[in-house]
């Protein structure tokens, strides 16, 4: 039998090129990975392959970008966060069917996937060695995704700089909002064809909480569908929202379109809650804050900081 | 053995044990076999490594290929084409079995709810405990399989029961199935969801030489069932009354038959996910291609299923760009249309003759 020897010479080959560190990953599998990995190939680019692009990583592939560098939703999340210019991650075969051998000659030396990649483990494996993140809420919270990637890929120090120079801009932007002592709610809404809170794992709810901003608290009777741990959302119904009152409103549409800016987003939630600048507390008390979904909704430092951006520029306005 | 007429005037050839089999049969199998042969060549050489047949009878013949070119055929490509081709075989081989025992051409383990039955099993069991084995992930397959057709059976009111009546209650089983099954979907967190949503799409990315291993003995096992109940199933093809006249021991075959077609699409479903209407795609093809009945139109259906998913993979991996096939769709595009053009084909002929 030709087939075991050769496999046997592939495994050895690639866990001697690799053969670092032993880790174990958020689904409790023992996986050994390099050192400070070369080559990464990502399972989903927006939750773990920005973060790692953050750090400084080398990502080289990804799964959801075409053959042609374009990615499969329409917002290039890479551009939008870190700014044009940035080389993109390579494709490994389209969406719902990965192409091993794309994958390979990619050349990686790491895979990380999220915690519902496990069935693809095994074939993935003969690859490089993969590595499970956790990325559903309840197990994931702010840019905490990030830090997490920094311990698996040798990036600590990277990411302890960058949160430092983060923790001073927190701080500045805290300074220019008006403080009364009292403690503070937010509820940031996501609009898509519904309306959506937002779930805990992004950049924008990492500064707002960061500011001494607290989730407005949903109750299963307010929230009726969804308590399942959505990785972005949890939907809301449109009565629930007319009656919420927290301190700060923060609304953002959809990253599926265009109309993403201040206007784009009051137009969008006219389309669903008809009339609600008239009648929504804080739009009537001018307590609404307008984000760029494209920018703030995932879990990096760069997102947070585009939230702190527009909480300054809405500060001072 | 001598060639030979048989009744109805189409050259057969007699076997010393009185074994009998149609040359139109032998040569729509070894035509078949030539088709499955060409196919998987093809499929060889089709994918993002330049590679194919010769690298591979070169590294046979002691020739190393690159690491790529290695990993290319010998993890990726070979694996496909042996475990969609069993997938393939297994599920026609049990669609052309129910349709005997239904004495109905569309029966198919996709439409009795069979399938349906292994996939909710196998979701409920995936909500329940995601990270279970495989082997018991076949298990529930197989468990929710039976059971589908133990209910059939009994809602149906046993063996007197026709063919229409079991076709027509598996279809108003299959769809109450199916709704758990969308209901599982939209209630489970979207974690779950997604994974089962993608493996309800059905593919060979999972394939690989520890679950062709697992498969391999059932395959060798349908060969086996093939030869041995085979003979039965032309006795059913004429309905229970009469294949009891001709001493066909019909209480004892028709549940082996059934429990063995079960045991093939459970099988598949769970290597592969659901291959829905190949079980009726794969005989109707091979009955044009040559009328059969007993083993002969057995093996010739099993051939023809295991062609259509080696060819729809193809399809999947020669496509260029960044379109996404799914095994159930490229079924879709290959074996429908043959299903079209071959029953047009038929009806041209009958008006051709009147």
């Amino acid at each position: 039998m030709r087939f075991p020897t050769l496999a046997t010479a592939i495994l050895m080959a690639s866990s001697a090129l690799a053969a670092d560190r032993s880790v174990t990953d958020d689904t409790g599998r023992s996986v050994t990975i390099p050192q400070e990995p070369a080559r990464v190939v990502v399972m989903h680019e927006p939750l773990l392959g920005l973060p790692l692009m953050e750090l400084g990583v080398n990502v080289v592939g990804s799964y959801g970008r075409k053959d042609d560098g374009s990615f499969v939703t329409a917002v290039d999340f890479v551009d939008t966060v870190f700014g044009t210019g940035r080389p993109k991650p390579r494709g490994i075969g389209p969406v719902g069917q990965i192409d091993l051998e794309k994958l390979r000659a990619l050349a990686p030396d790491l895979i990380i996937g999220m915690e519902i990649d496990v069935e693809k483990v095994e074939q993935l494996s003969t690859v490089a060695p993969v590595y499970l993140q956790n990325v559903s809420s309840g197990k994931a919270h702010g840019f905490s995704v990030e830090e997490d990637l920094a311990t698996v890929v040798g990036k600590k120090e990277a990411f302890e700089t960058r949160r430092a120079a983060y923790a001073a801009r927190v701080e500045a932007v805290r300074k220019t909002l008006p403080a009364d002592g009292k403690p503070k709610t937010y509820l940031a809404v996501f609009l898509t064809d519904q309306l959506n809170a937002l779930g805990d794992m992004s950049g924008a709810v990492q500064a707002l909480e960061d500011l001494g901003y607290a989730r407005l608290p949903l109750t299963a009777e307010k929230a009726p569908a969804g308590e399942g741990g959505s990785m972005l959302l949890v939907p809301l119904g449109a009565e629930t929202f007319g009656r919420l009152d927290p301190d700060l409103l923060v609304l953002m549409n959809t990253y599926m379109g265009d109309a993403r800016d201040a206007d784009g987003t009051k137009a969008a939630l006219e389309r669903i809650v008809p009339g609600w600048e008239k009648f929504v507390t804080p739009a009537k008390e001018g307590r609404v804050l307008y984000l760029d979904s494209a920018k703030v909704s995932l879990p990096t430092i760069a997102s947070a900081e585009h939230t702190l951006d527009a909480i300054e520029a809405w500060a001072k306005r | 053995m001598r060639p030979a007429r048989a009744t109805d005037g189409k050259a057969v050839l007699r076997f010393s044990g009185g074994l009998e089999i149609r040359v139109g049969n032998l040569l729509s199998a070894a035509a078949l076999l030539v088709t499955a042969v060409l196919l998987a060549t093809v499929s060889l050489g089709s994918g993002a490594t330049d590679a194919g047949l010769l690298q591979l009878l070169q590294s046979i013949a002691g020739e190393p290929a690159s690491a790529d070119q290695a990993y290319a055929l010998w993890t990726v490509r070979l694996p496909r084409i042996v475990m969609g081709f069993m997938a393939g075989w297994a599920v026609a081989l049990a669609g052309a079995m129910l349709q005997s025992i239904t004495r109905n051409p569309l029966a198919d383990p996709g439409l009795l709810g069979l399938s349906q039955g292994s996939m909710t099993t196998i979701m409920l069991l995936l909500v329940l405990a995601p990270a279970a084995p495989k082997l018991a992930i076949a298990v529930a397959a197989f468990a929710g399989g039976l059971g589908v057709a133990l209910a059939l059976l009994w809602l149906v009111g046993g063996e007197r029961a026709s063919g229409l009546a079991i076709l027509l209650m598996g279809i108003a089983v299959e769809t109450v199935l199916s709704s758990v099954g969308s209901l599982l979907l939209l209630y489970t967190p979207p974690e779950t969801s997604l994974a089962l949503a993608d493996w309800m799409a059905g593919s060979l990315f999972q394939a690989n030489w520890s679950a062709i291993g697992t498969f391999a003995p059932l395959f060798f096992a349908s060969l086996l069932g093939l030869f041995l109940l085979g003979r039965a199933t032309s006795a059913h093809d004429l309905g229970a009354e009469l294949a009891m006249s001709l001493g066909e021991p019909v209480r004892r075959s028709r549940p082996l038959l059934l429990i063995f077609a079960v045991l093939l699409s459970s099988s598949a479903v769970t290597a592969v996910g659901p291959l829905t209407f190949l079980g009726v795609l794969a005989p109707r093809l091979a009955g044009f291609l040559s009328p059969a009945s007993g083993r002969a139109r057995l093996f010739l259906s099993a051939l023809t299923g295991g062609i259509l998913v080696v060819a729809a993979d193809t399809l999947a991996r020669s496509m260029i760009g960044d379109l996404p096939l799914p095994i159930g769709l490229g079924l879709t595009l290959i074996g429908v249309s043959l299903f079209i053009l071959a029953l047009r084909l038929q009806a041209l002929r009958r008006l051709q003759l009147h």
